[in-house]
């Protein structure tokens, strides 16, 4: 903590002392640290970037013009030969307060990228991505998590709720 | 968000630990591990309010460690970046089950005292657990990250993306919500 970081702050003796108890180590299982090791030795991660990001969004877009669909995500080609890609995600849902998408890029925080409403029902945010696997999933009303239905599972099922994964390939 | 001294003279480092585990060597993960279960499980313990739902988020958040860990551009920060993870990872349990309102406050003494006759501070902890349930999420973890994990104002606004004014107002909400509700039981 940084000392003079609450010298602005009147020192409340009962605040402390909650503090303070809270501040104790509690009993957690070490059971944890197996757990995790158990479940990423079932299910290494995927390391490599296959280069099936052009298949995939091919396969994608052949859904969506088949009506199979209801989400999306597209990754535009780089703007001045940069490496990060502009990537949509977007979900169509009858949602009417709010959607967020949560994964890898945004280190999984529900505050950090909402989702707009576009008039044809359609939400949708861009987000900056260099090349690599990353998995997310939608938030929806801030209670359910949705898959993206465009997009593949993610395999690594490590936390029994759906999440989908997108690769962005190497270029 | 600052490593404690005693962490920082471990060996080998997180940065070593991180640099093994990169090269394939998941048994290097298991000490990693150890060293922040439990500083990091107390804030999900007291965040979601049981063992169970803290031991899960620790979990998810070791395990999204792991699968991003290319990413952890600072190895020598590993802590501080894990910790974000976590922190993240409590508020999509709250937002994935939406059962905030059903938050178990009872804890399990850590004295293992019996549900029968509990001690008078295994009663304390109980009342601060129905306390902190009761704050609003974004109070709880204002409240937390401020008291009990001690960060500055700067490194909380850092850690969840909120301006340092709303972290301020969210402390001093919670600070006076607490007060209300257990200034009858005196946590002294």
């Amino acid at each position: 903590m940084h000392p003079d970081d609450r010298s602005d702050e009147p020192r409340d003796p009962f605040i402390e002392r909650l503090a303070a108890q809270l501040r104790e180590p509690v009993s957690l299982s070490p059971e944890v640290e197996r757990v995790v090791l158990d479940r990423l030795r079932a299910r290494p991660t995927q390391r490599r970037w296959p280069a099936v990001a052009a298949g995939l969004a091919a396969g994608i877009a052949a859904a969506f013009a088949a009506g199979l669909l209801v989400g999306r995500w597209t990754a535009a080609p780089p703007a001045g030969g940069s490496s990060v890609r502009p990537v949509e995600f977007a979900l169509r849902t009858p949602a009417d307060s709010a959607v967020v998408v949560v994964g890898d890029f945004n280190d999984w925080n529900p505050a950090a990228t909402p989702l707009h409403r576009a008039s044809d029902g359609v939400w949708s945010v861009t987000v900056p991505l260099r090349p690599g696997r990353y998995r997310y999933t939608f938030i929806v009303d801030g209670t359910r998590w949705r898959r993206d239905p465009a997009a593949p599972p993610a395999l690594e099922d490590d936390f029994g709720a759906p999440t989908s994964v997108i690769t962005i390939a190497q270029r | 968000m600052t490593a404690s001294p005693s962490l920082l003279q471990v060996s080998p480092s997180d940065a070593e630990l991180v640099r093994r585990v990169r090269q394939g060597d998941l048994d290097a993960y298991g000490p990693l591990m150890t060293r922040y279960r439990l500083r990091f499980g107390r804030y999900a313990y007291h965040l979601l309010g049981n063992e169970s739902d803290a031991e899960e988020a620790l979990q998810d958040a070791f395990t999204l460690a792991y699968r991003s860990l290319d990413r952890c551009r600072h190895p020598e920060r590993f802590a501080a970046w894990l910790f974000r993870i976590l922190v993240n990872r409590c508020r999509t349990t709250g937002a994935r089950r939406g059962r905030e309102q059903a938050r178990r406050a009872p804890l399990e003494a850590a004295d293992g005292i019996g549900v029968h006759h509990p001690s008078e501070e295994a009663m304390r902890r109980e009342e601060l657990a129905r306390g902190l349930g009761r704050l609003v999420p974004e109070q709880r973890e204002a409240f937390l990250l401020k008291y009990v994990e001690e960060l500055s104002y700067e490194e909380m606004a850092e850690l969840t993306g909120a301006g340092e004014s709303a972290l301020k107002m969210r402390v001093k909400r919670a600070c006076e919500r607490l007060r209300d509700l257990l200034s009858d039981t005196d946590a002294s």
